[in-house]
């Protein structure tokens, strides 16, 4: 039985170091491969020995899939290639093929410049992964080898996040990645076909959450902002340089243009020029709105946001900082977080022990930092709600759906909505858990001319949406099959037609006269029973046309036997050898049941 | 423990023991585990237990049936094992990360197996299995019973647990289980198609490595020759290659073994042998049927088949166990061949050989593997007549427009390692007049790659060119074919080319042509030499202006090169040219190339003041000789460069790598100072002052004041005035060191009960 198999190596019930294998149709797809922020050793990466343990990668995996250049989806990319030693092709969209170097080399930076870690990969081993990327479009079908074709579409998110269909033959897959069913200020909604993929891998991070208005946030945030700045305190924002920054810098440079504030906005990082670099670049992947207005004016050149020098820091009286790392581990954010903490009148939002309330800090040399400012922690973040997750489930009509990059608890709330409300099998496995689903290959089936002609003579023409029964015999020779007449079927295989008559005694106790009783007898036989002799011939060409024509899996021994008829047929060398046996036989036995 | 994290440790057990609690973050019970291993490490579980007693409450109360989730009971059988493991027989257990269930319960049978069998204080149980512990005796039947199963992932279960048990005991006892367990997994043989292959030829690996079993005396030999009979191609080839990396095993399992992984290539050449006779690879067997039914028929099987097979081949070659003799011919011929039927410049006559011409056309995957291979069987040579068909086929390779970026840079690899092997007189390093030849060939074609529109294609190109030219560029041959070519000029295009990667990569090519004098074109009317940019200025250019790090640590790497060898363009001015890139450098934001700039600095600073001494007390040190001037004189040079201000200021640089270069720096000039014989007493100056006064600001964080031209007085008092070992001691500690600390992690753990686990999710 023909199955696809998913086993998550990451993201797996959790979220963090998305990497999910896909064995589909006998082709290896492994879809994103990222790393775990929270470690500082090997676990960061995903365990790979699944893999590796049965030989080469490269000789087990046929492709890998990047969906957008987050680090939990692409950080352990480099690892993987060129220390694991994959040899192979990774697919992903140009500005993800553009952006995802220079993340992973900033993260390179940290780890061995902040944390002093040897044993990581180096700006070469990022460049000779980076080789081994093959860019592709939106909605272009790209062809991995003969059989398998993987196909890209619009997933919002962040710039170049993609979902992706992986397609062998009639079965595929369809990962989402993570993405977001409500466009943004620079962003617009993902976007797919209604594929009818048999499994839909989905991310599931806001799996029971309905996110309130977008509006009510932004609002909401750029009051406390302004509030703060009033004060003449100074907002430092912490953030990840790509991605959600971007949508906070339009944010406030609108509002900065509307309310004609003064207090000066700074970005601290030397990535962010880039970054805007490539929002530039790629601005058809973002909304309609940024596209539209392109032409007068960019919307990534702000006018009120400025370049971040450390001395500014220093400065007085009231200013807003974005700054680089997002959770405030190490880097510049830190920097000014240590030199404004103190002041009440400031506002930033922190990482894990700020956001869970602590006051009281210890620094570096046994200091210890009171944390007098305010700390507001507010969520822009890009991912499906549980309405959108549906949304899509109810777009792409899956036959399964599998539940990724989420917890536990969570998944387990959207899995039950999702088979109650939309009738479709769910699966959520944990890391290292395979899931297997059987699925019912369509197998094409070639249809000769001259019985297409006959079908056609009765007057109906063909009709994509109306798959119809076709009366013929199936051959399969040289691995096709083939539906023809069956006197085609024995002029090809050589076979000489026979006739067979049966007969058998019957009994009848019938108080009627001989004459009368045959009578009947023979006009019950005269109306069924050619008919349901060849009614059992025909049907078992039937079924095998319909095999193509629908797809429907196999359910009982009546579709397996004429296959297996049809291929004795084919092979067999003596043409004498009469086919007709079983469920045929059975049929016209079955003429003599008499009625009442 | 220290005392805060055993103050805080009550109030996390007693959080983690509530399953109203949970958990938010799973990378934080791993961390827990670290620590707590740590500590086992480093002193008594059972002190540490006693200590703190709610650690045993916290186990105790896992034990009791409860909603507890499956991450805290985890976490609490781990670190039960953690605390067991100091009795040593757990140890294993600790070792195990792996992320799967079955993998771990396999795991656990195999210590309980192995803890039972170890037996109580009396000694060990008796060789018999009948006299085993009812345990033991439980898990084999377990065993047994699973190998007789229908079922595979219990068979492969099986197995596993049985390649862990023979990997990791070897007491005298796993003999007799193997005898007793050998008839069962002999059977398996017997199903058709074999169950659990993988598995299987893990576990006969397994077995016939273990120190703990006389292979002879158990019929693994034969078993593993059977298996290597039943096994289709395409599984056999791990066996095989595992028996061939085996110490000591017959010589006719290593015969079969080898034949198993030549037949797929035998068959390619039988296939596509232009005339009868034998191809030189497995003559007797070289009709295989089995493995020609699954090279022909599909094509998915047939590049599975052939890179596996690659792949393995390329792994024993240079193994000291490899087979003796080694057919290099035949297997040169082979992955020549298959390139050329991959390649489309095959023609065989066969309709076999057609037939695999059709599957192989233009299959990158076999091209990957076959040009590795090709390029380890150039350790060894071969007929030169083959020799001259890898170079042509290579040739081919280099010049398709079909080869893919990473064909071409396997293709460019298999090329350097073929020129690299081409000499025919031992000793000698130069290109013979073959490999010229060739060489006159292969430059227009590289000349042509670095014009490709595909960067990586011109990245791979490049990075061949430094690659020869470090090796050949001082021989004349070489010199010549290059001189003669296009491609030292469009090396200097590509300094100005759109990607960074290429840009660094043509400093990288440029900075080695012009070390050995091949970048200057000759002198033309269409070049006339004056109006040349020097490469110096160029790369100068590059180094202030480059949006990207990658070229401007290219040029560092470039000039850091150059002055170490005294390189023309440097030894004019060396104190401007230090001075200039010293103060480029300085700015740069790159971390890597502020870095680069103290290798830099330390180059000058050796040259100017002589090496350093080796610290190894072992050394046979020359008398040093005392420079011939004072030291403040010798510092002359170094103060004119600015050397010492570019140093002061990275020593407080924010990036932790450049600050302790700079430290390291500092100090071997301090000890140079007190080996000095002009050693003198400190000495306070109003010089002195102001510039520690300025050093104090720069650490505070505003480096916006220079230091001005210093004088050797000066710098040698304030270094001696710095507490640089203690600078060196707190630059050790990584700047996460704090939030790294337990007590940070236990306060993290704590301060996130209570919160939903909403927050987390947008950190990505």
């Amino acid at each position: 039985m023909p199955e696809i198999r998913v086993t998550p190596l990451g993201a797996g019930q959790d979220v963090g170091r998305s990497c999910i294998l896909v064995s589909i149709a006998g082709k290896n797809v492994m879809l994103d491969c990222g790393m775990h922020m929270g470690f500082n050793d090997d676990r960061r990466f995903p365990d790979f020995s699944y893999i590796t343990r049965s030989g080469r990668l490269t000789d087990f995996l046929d492709c890998v899939i990047i969906s957008h250049f987050h680090l939990d989806h692409c950080g352990a990319l480099p690892y993987f290639s060129e220390m694991v030693g994959y040899d192979g092709p990774i697919y992903m969209t140009h500005p993800t093929q553009a952006i995802c170097p220079i993340l992973l080399e900033d993260y390179r930076k940290i780890a061995v410049d902040k944390k002093g870690e040897a044993n990581f990969f180096t700006s070469q081993m990022i460049k000779d992964c980076m080789k081994k990327v093959v860019a592709v479009h939106l909605h272009q079908t790209v062809q991995v080898d003969d059989e398998l074709e993987i196909k890209a579409y619009y997933a919002g998110h962040v710039l170049g996040a993609a979902m992706f269909q992986i397609k062998v033959g009639s079965e595929s897959v369809v990962y989402t990645g993570d993405y977001n069913m409500t466009p943004d200020r620079h962003l617009g909604a993902a976007w797919i076909d209604r594929c009818r993929p048999n499994l839909l891998i989905t991310e599931s991070t806001y799996a029971t959450t309905i996110r309130d208005s977008k509006r009510c946030r932004e609002r909401d945030f750029l009051k406390k902002v302004h509030e703060a700045v009033e004060r003449g305190g100074k907002v430092l924002i912490p953030v990840f340089a790509l991605g959600r920054a971007q949508e906070l810098c339009i944010l406030l440079e609108t509002f900065w243009e509307r309310m004609n504030l003064k207090a000066p906005i700074y970005f601290s990082t030397g990535l962010t020029e880039k970054a805007n670099h490539y929002y530039k670049l790629f601005i058809t992947w973002t909304n309609q709105k940024i596209r539209k207005t392109f032409v007068q004016r960019n919307m990534f050149e702000f006018k009120h946001i400025k370049a971040f020098d450390r001395a500014f820091a220093d400065n007085p009286g009231p200013m807003v900082v974005f700054a680089t790392p997002g959770m405030l581990h190490a880097g510049q954010s830190l920097q000014i977080f240590r030199k404004w903490a103190g002041n009440e009148k400031n506002m930033g939002t922190v990482g894990h022990k700020i956001l869970s309330g602590q006051r009281k800090l210890e620094m570096e040399g046994r200091q210890v930092l009171e944390v007098k400012m305010q700390v507001e922690y507010m969520s822009f973040s890009a991912h499906a709600d549980a309405k959108g997750i549906m949304q899509l489930v109810g777009q792409v009509e899956p036959e399964g759906v599998l539940l990724v990059h989420g917890e536990a608890k969570k998944m387990e709330f959207l899995k039950q909505k999702i088979e109650q409300e939309l009738r479709v099998s769910c699966y959520m496995p944990a890391n290292g858990e395979t899931v297997t689903l059987p699925t019912s290959p369509s197998i094409p089936v070639g249809i000769s001319l001259g019985l297409l002609k006959r079908e056609m003579a009765q007057g109906l023409l063909p009709d994509a949406k109306k798959p119809r029964l076709l009366h013929g015999t199936l051959i399969m020779k040289d691995s096709n099959f083939r539906l023809v007449s069956s006197e085609q079927a024995l002029k090809e295989l050589g076979l000489a037609e026979h006739q067979l008559r049966f007969t058998c005694r019957v009994h009848l106790h019938d108080p009627r006269k001989e004459q009368e009783t045959a009578l009947r007898v023979y006009s019950h036989l005269k109306r069924w029973a050619p008919r349901s002799f060849w009614l059992g011939l025909g049907r078992s060409g039937a079924r095998g046309g319909s095999h193509c024509a629908s797809r429907q899996r196999p359910q009982g021994p009546l579709r397996a036997a004429p296959s297996r008829w049809v291929r004795d047929c084919g092979v067999h060398p003596h043409p004498g050898c009469c086919p007709l046996r079983g469920p045929r036989h059975q049929g016209a036995a079955g003429v003599l049941d008499l009625p009442g | 423990m220290d005392p805060e994290c055993s103050q805080l440790l009550p109030a996390l057990c007693a959080v983690l023991a509530d399953p109203r609690q949970p958990m938010a973050d799973d990378t934080c019970l791993e961390k827990l585990l670290d620590w707590f291993k740590t500590i086992t490490e480093a002193g008594s579980s059972l002190l540490l237990l006693q200590e703190n007693p709610c650690l045993v409450e916290l186990l105790c109360h896992v034990l009791k049936p409860q909603d507890l989730s499956s991450r805290v009971l985890s976490f609490s059988l781990r670190l039960t094992g953690v605390f067991a493991a100091q009795e040593d027989c757990f140890q294993y257990l600790q070792g195990d990360s792996s992320l799967f269930v079955a993998s771990a319960a396999g795991q656990l049978l195999v210590h309980i197996l192995s803890l039972s069998m170890r037996g109580p204080a009396e000694g060990p149980p008796g060789l018999q299995a009948d006299d085993w512990p009812a345990c033991a005796q439980k898990i084999v039947g377990h065993i047994e019973e699973s190998l007789r199963s229908t079922a595979a992932p219990q068979i492969t279960q099986a197995l596993n647990v049985l390649t862990t048990t023979f990997g990791h005991c070897h007491d005298p006892w796993t003999q007799v289980l193997w005898v007793q367990l050998h008839p069962l997994v002999a059977a398996l043989l017997e199903k058709d198609p074999v169950p659990a292959a993988h598995s299987l030829v893990d576990l006969l690996l397994s077995v016939a490595r273990s120190p703990g079993l006389s292979s002879s005396s158990c019929g693994l030999w034969e078993t593993l020759a059977q298996t290597l009979s039943h096994l289709s191609p395409t599984q056999a080839g791990l066996l095989a290659l595992g028996i061939l990396k085996l110490q000591d095993c017959p010589q006719a399992l290593r015969a079969q073994a080898f034949a198993v992984l030549l037949q797929p290539l035998a068959c390619v050449l039988k296939a596509t042998a232009q005339g009868p006779g034998p191809s030189g690879l497995l003559d007797s067997t070289s009709a295989d049927s089995v493995t020609a039914d699954i090279l022909l028929p599909s094509k998915a099987a047939c590049v599975g088949l052939l890179c596996r097979t690659l792949a393995h081949l390329e792994l024993l070659l240079p193994l000291p166990q490899r087979p003796c003799p080694w057919p290099q011919a035949p297997l040169l011929g082979a992955a020549v061949t298959l390139l050329q039927l991959c390649g489309g410049s095959g023609s065989p006559a066969s309709d076999e050989g057609r037939q695999l011409c059709t599957l192989l056309l233009g299959c990158v995957r076999v091209q990957r593997a076959a040009l590795d291979f090709l390029g380890t069987l150039s350790q060894e040579t071969g007929p030169p007549e083959l020799v001259t068909q890898v170079f042509a086929v290579l040739l081919e390779y280099l010049r398709s427009p079909d080869s893919s970026p990473t064909v071409l840079k396997k293709a460019f690899q298999a090329t350097f390692r073929w020129l690299l092997s081409s000499p025919r007189t031992p000793g000698c390093s130069d290109l013979d007049s073959h490999a010229l030849l060739f060489l006159r060939e292969l430059l227009p074609v590289l000349q042509k790659r670095l014009c490709s529109p595909c960067w990586e294609v011109r990245d791979s190109g490049l990075e061949f060119l430094t690659q020869m030219t470090r090796r050949w560029g001082g021989q004349a041959g070489f010199r010549h074919a290059l001189l003669a070519s296009e491609v030292p000029r469009l090396t200097e295009q590509l300094l100005r080319d759109p990607e960074s990667y290429v840009r660094a990569s043509a400093v990288t090519a440029m900075g080695q042509l012009s070390s050995q004098g091949l970048c200057v074109p000759p002198a033309s009317p269409e070049h006339p030499g004056g109006q040349q940019k020097s490469l110096l200025g160029e790369l100068l250019h590059i180094l202030s202006t480059d949006s990207e790090g990658f070229p401007r640590r290219a040029v560092m790497q470039v000039f850091t090169q150059w002055l170490r060898d005294s390189h023309a363009d440097v030894v004019g001015d060396t104190e401007q040219f230090v001075a200039g890139v010293l103060q480029v450098a300085g700015q740069d934001l790159d971390w890597e190339v502020r870095a680069q700039g103290l290798e830099l600095a330390l180059v000058f600073l050796e040259q100017t003041l002589g090496p350093p001494r080796s610290h190894c007390p072992y050394a046979v040190t020359p008398p040093v000789a005392a420079p011939a001037s004072p030291l403040t004189q010798a510092l002359q040079p170094l103060c004119r460069v600015r050397l010492f201000e570019f140093a002061f200021r990275a020593l407080f640089d924010c990036d932790r790598p450049v600050a302790q270069k700079s430290c390291d720096l500092l100090l071997l000039l301090r000890a140079k100072m007190a080996s000095s014989s002009s050693l003198q007493e400190p000495r306070s100056s109003p010089d002195v002052a102001s510039v520690e006064a300025a050093l104090q600001r720069w650490r505070a964080g505003d480096q916006a004041q220079p230091l001005g031209d210093l004088e050797p007085e000066v710098v040698l008092a304030v270094l001696r005035s710095m507490d640089l070992e203690g600078l060196r001691g707190a630059l050790a500690e990584s700047s996460d060191h704090v939030e790294k600390s337990p007590q940070s992690l236990l306060q993290d753990m704590l301060a996130t009960v209570g919160i939903l686990g909403e927050n987390e999710a947008d950190c990505y």
